[in-house]
Order: C-alpha cells, then sequence, then structure tokens
C-alpha cells in the first residue's frame, strides 16, 4: 500500500511536471486549436503583368499607378518565311512596335492608349476587374472584362474609308482566370471583335465572306518555375470561316510562347510568336505567319510601373 | 485493513489536491484581443511599412510562458505593389503562412500586482521558416485583469534567409524593426 501511494504521488508530481516543461509548446497549441477568424485574402499575382505575349491577363494597373510598356516584334525567324541570315533571322527588322501608357484609376479599374506600328494603330482600352478569386476559394476565380477602341490614322491611299468611323475596331473580352497554385495560373478569353470597314473578300475554298465580326476563343498560361522566372504561353482560336483552309489567302491562330523575368517593378518578357500584331485588332484578324514554315517571331516586353498620386 | 482504507484515502486525497492546484494556476491564460504587429524598413531610396491586426498571442502566468502567431498575409502595405512582391519574392507567404515566437518572461514580471514592469523575454522566433534564439525585452502593463505588452525589437532578414536581389539593396533595409502592441485579457473557452 505504501508502493500506491508514492505511486500516486509520483503521477500527481511528473504530471505537473511535465506539463510546465512543455508549457510553451501546450500554449501554442492552445492557441493553434482555438477557433480563429481565417484571415481571407484576395489571391495575389495570378499573373505578374497586364499582358502576357499578347494577351490580357485579369492583372490590373493598381490604383495611381502608371504602367508604361514598350513592346518589340522582330521579323520571321525561319528561311521559309523571310527570315535566315540575311535578316539575322528576324532582327533586322522591327515588325511591330508598340508603346502604352495604362493607369490604375483604382486597383480594379483600368485605362489605358497605346500605338502600334501596324496600321499605325492607336488603341484605348479599359479594364475592369468584376470579381476576384480569394484565398478560400469561396470565390474561385477572377473575371474581367475589357472593351478596346482602335483607330487608324494611316493615309487612305485606297480611297477605302468614307468616313472616320470606317478607320475603327473594337474588340471585348471576358477574361476568367484562376491561380491553381503558386506556380500555376491559366485564363480563358472569349473575345467579340468588330471591324467598322473590312475588305469584301471571299475565302475561294468555301465560298465563306469575310465577316465585320469575329468571333475568338483565347488560352492562356503562365508557370512560374523559379520564384522571378515563369514561361508563359497564349492561343487564340477564332471561329472565322473565311479564315479556315483559305489557300489564296492563309490565315493562322496564333500561338506565342516566352519566358518572363520579374524584377521587382520591372516585368521583361522574351517571347516568340507568328503574329506580328500585338493588339488584338491586329493579331486577330491578320495572322497569316505560320510556325510550321518558319514564321515565328523574336519578341520582347518592358514594363515599368511609376507610383504617380502616392506618398 | 481499516488503516490500509484510510491510507487510500489519503492518497487520493493528496493527488486530488495536486491536481487542483495544478489546475487553480493554469487558470490565469491571458488571450490577446488587441495585436498590432508593425515592421519599419528604412533605406536611402524608400521606407517600408507594414500593418498587421490579425497576431494572435497567450501568455500564461503559471509559467510566464507566451505565444504569439502572425499570419503573414494579413501584412498591409501602402502600396499594393509592395505587397505583393512582399508576400511572392521575400516573405514567400504561401510556403511560410505564419511567423511565430514562443518564449518565456524570465524576468522582470509581477502578475499579482498591478503596474508597469520591463521585462526580459527569452524564446524562439521564426520568420520565413527560419528560427532563432532571441533575447528581447518588452513593456508589460498589468491594470486589473488587463495586460498590454509593447515592445520592438531589430531583425536581420538575411538572418531568416530572406534574400535581396542585389538592385534592390538600396531599397531595402539589413534590418527591419519591429513593433509589437498586444492588449490582452483572461482567457475564455
Amino acid at each position: 500500500m505504501k508502493n500506491a501511494f508514492l505511486k500516486g504521488v509520483f503521477i500527481g508530481v511528473f504530471g505537473l511536471f511535465s506539463t510546465s516543461l512543455l508549457a510553451q509548446d501546450d500554449l501554442m497549441n492552445m492557441l493553434d486549436e482555438e477557433p480563429q477568424e481565417e484571415v481571407v485574402s484576395k489571391v495575389y499575382a495570378t499573373f505578374k503583368g497586364t499582358h502576357l505575349v499578347n494577351a490580357n491577363t485579369i492583372e490590373t494597373v493598381k490604383a495611381k499607378t502608371l504602367d508604361f510598356r514598350i513592346i518589340h516584334r522582330f521579323g520571321n525567324i525561319g528561311v521559309a518565311s523571310n527570315g535566315g541570315g540575311h535578316t539575322l533571322w528576324g532582327l533586322d527588322a522591327a515588325t511591330n512596335v508598340r508603346f502604352s501608357f495604362d493607369y490604375g484609376i483604382t486597383d480594379r479599374l483600368q485605362v489605358g492608349l497605346g500605338r502600334s506600328t501596324t496600321r499605325e494603330h492607336l488603341d484605348f482600352s479599359v479594364k475592369y476587374k468584376i470579381l476576384e478569386q480569394t484565398s478560400d476559394d469561396k470565390m474561385p476565380i477572377t473575371l474581367d472584362w475589357y472593351s478596346n477602341m482602335a483607330i487608324t490614322p494611316m493615309k487612305d491611299v485606297n480611297n477605302y474609308w468614307d468616313a472616320v468611323t470606317d478607320r475603327m475596331s473594337f474588340a471585348h473580352q471576358i477574361i476568367l482566370a484562376r491561380k491553381f497554385n503558386k506556380s500555376f495560373s491559366f485564363e480563358i478569353l472569349p473575345t467579340y471583335f468588330h471591324r467598322n470597314w473590312i475588305l469584301q473578300n471571299t475565302n475561294p475554298d468555301n465560298n465563306a465572306q469575310e465577316t465585320n465580326d469575329i468571333l475568338a476563343l483565347g488560352l492562356a498560361g503562365r508557370i512560374k518555375i523559379t520564384k522571378r522566372i515563369a514561361l508563359i504561353g497564349e492561343y487564340f482560336y477564332d471561329f472565322s470561316d473565311y479564315r479556315t483552309n483559305n489557300s489564296l489567302n492563309p490565315y493562322y491562330h496564333p500561338l506565342g510562347l516566352g519566358v518572363e523575368i520579374e524584377t521587382g517593378g520591372h516585368v521583361f518578357h522574351v517571347n516568340l510568336s507568328n503574329a506580328s500584331g500585338i493588339i488584338i485588332n491586329d493579331f486577330l484578324p491578320n495572322s497569316q505567319d505560320t510556325w510550321t514554315k518558319g514564321g515565328y517571331k523574336f519578341g520582347f516586353a518592358i514594363s515599368r510601373v511609376f507610383n504617380a498620386g502616392r506618398k | 485493513m481499516k488503516k490500509e482504507h484510510q491510507t487510500i484515502r489519503d492518497m487520493r486525497t493528496l493527488m486530488l489536491l495536486i491536481l487542483v492546484a495544478g489546475f487553480a494556476k493554469a487558470q490565469t491564460v491571458y488571450s490577446s484581443t488587441k495585436a498590432h504587429v508593425k515592421f519599419f524598413s528604412e533605406s536611402p531610396l524608400e521606407d517600408i511599412e507594414a500593418d498587421n491586426e490579425k497576431a494572435r498571442s497567450l501568455i500564461s502566468e503559471k509559467d510566464s510562458a507566451i505565444v504569439v502567431s502572425i499570419p503573414n498575409i494579413a501584412f498591409k502595405f501602402e502600396k499594393p505593389l509592395m505587397e505583393e512582391h512582399f508576400h511572392e519574392n521575400y516573405m514567400e507567404t504561401e510556403d511560410f503562412p505564419k511567423s511565430m515566437f514562443k518564449g518565456k518572461i524570465v524576468s522582470g514580471m509581477n502578475f499579482q500586482q498591478d503596474g508597469t514592469y520591463e521585462v526580459q523575454v527569452e524564446g524562439q522566433l521564426t520568420i520565413h521558416g527560419v528560427t532563432l534564439d532571441r533575447q528581447l525585452t518588452a513593456t508589460i502593463v498589468k491594470a486589473g485583469d488587463v495586460l498590454t505588452v509593447k515592445g520592438s525589437f531589430l531583425v536581420r532578414i538575411e538572418e531568416h534567409d530572406v534574400k535581396v536581389p542585389s538592385m534592390y539593396i538600396d531599397n531595402i533595409a539589413e534590418e527591419v524593426t519591429v513593433f509589437v502592441d498586444f492588449t490582452y485579457e483572461p482567457y475564455k473557452k
């Protein structure tokens, strides 16, 4: 019985001792087990910039910041598409250069303007973030609306255009994106494109007429391979019969691949694309080079974000 | 036989006493009701400041243990781009969601009496997945049931394996000052 007594004391004392020994861990467990309000946040950095190769992303420029972008597309790389060594694989040519400014009015609303070499296009755009993916997945996607208007101030050497409005085209997009994990994001871009004026052409192979309206679906993604480097890719499929199997005037779906390097404040892209156009209004209706005949071009984009109106 | 019963009863009483004593002492756990963590980086090119109101902390009077848990995602910055870079490039919040402190008030505190105490705290500070032993000082004010803890300390970001690319050396300080301001009340289940 004396043994039982000692045992009791031992268990009691040991119990007390062991709780104090582990007190900090116990306290931490207590903290972890306590019902806590989950910190729900918006998912950040689905993409690193407002564009991938050509495609818009769901990212908008943050409030009171200005994003200045310089985009350069060289000439075709492959010999079969007038590239090769004589043009230093396209580097001699500046097929298309675009400067753009995008400004964030709020964290969700962005307005922009840009100018491209192709058709001397001036474009004005607005992008609005309607829904934002949240960390708790109650909102699993981010949804943007994008619209633009482009106008060409080119000399009307062929007397095509009767009015200023004939020089205009419009693109509207819904952009639906999800950041699946910290290194993979994907988006789809249902696109409606309208030109006020078109050349009345016919596809000799299926008798389809060129149309003012083009519907398209874009697919675009980003895979992060290191903290600051990511692979980007995009593809646009257009639902235009005129552009399907047109042997007289062939068209190809724009496919772009690139590497994105983020240095904090700067985002730098190097890419390859068969599209010479940079804005939808150029690359959607007029991509006539193909990857299979070396019709892809080297390109780069530099983005620099400035704070305007913040301390 | 009777004597034996008596012994068992003594034993039970003693065990109960020990248990009750332990229990009574363990009751005084203080839980944070307001928690503000702020850090400040001062550099030639820009000052960076972030606030976090979502930290939680417990102090156990019994053994002077103190624990703090800070969800990194709740750090708010003035510039949204800074916030994104903080999470994505420096804190790597998705890999290291919490910053933590686990330690003990080693001297200077008297829980039995209202007053202002300059205390020494020793423990482990975990930031960016790297745990370091730290000795910190803080001021604890006890007013009735309410404790307030205020303090500041320096964090050398390199020691926590946070790397700053050389082109941003002038934007981000090597030593970041962390300020804490917590209010505690007795813990209620």
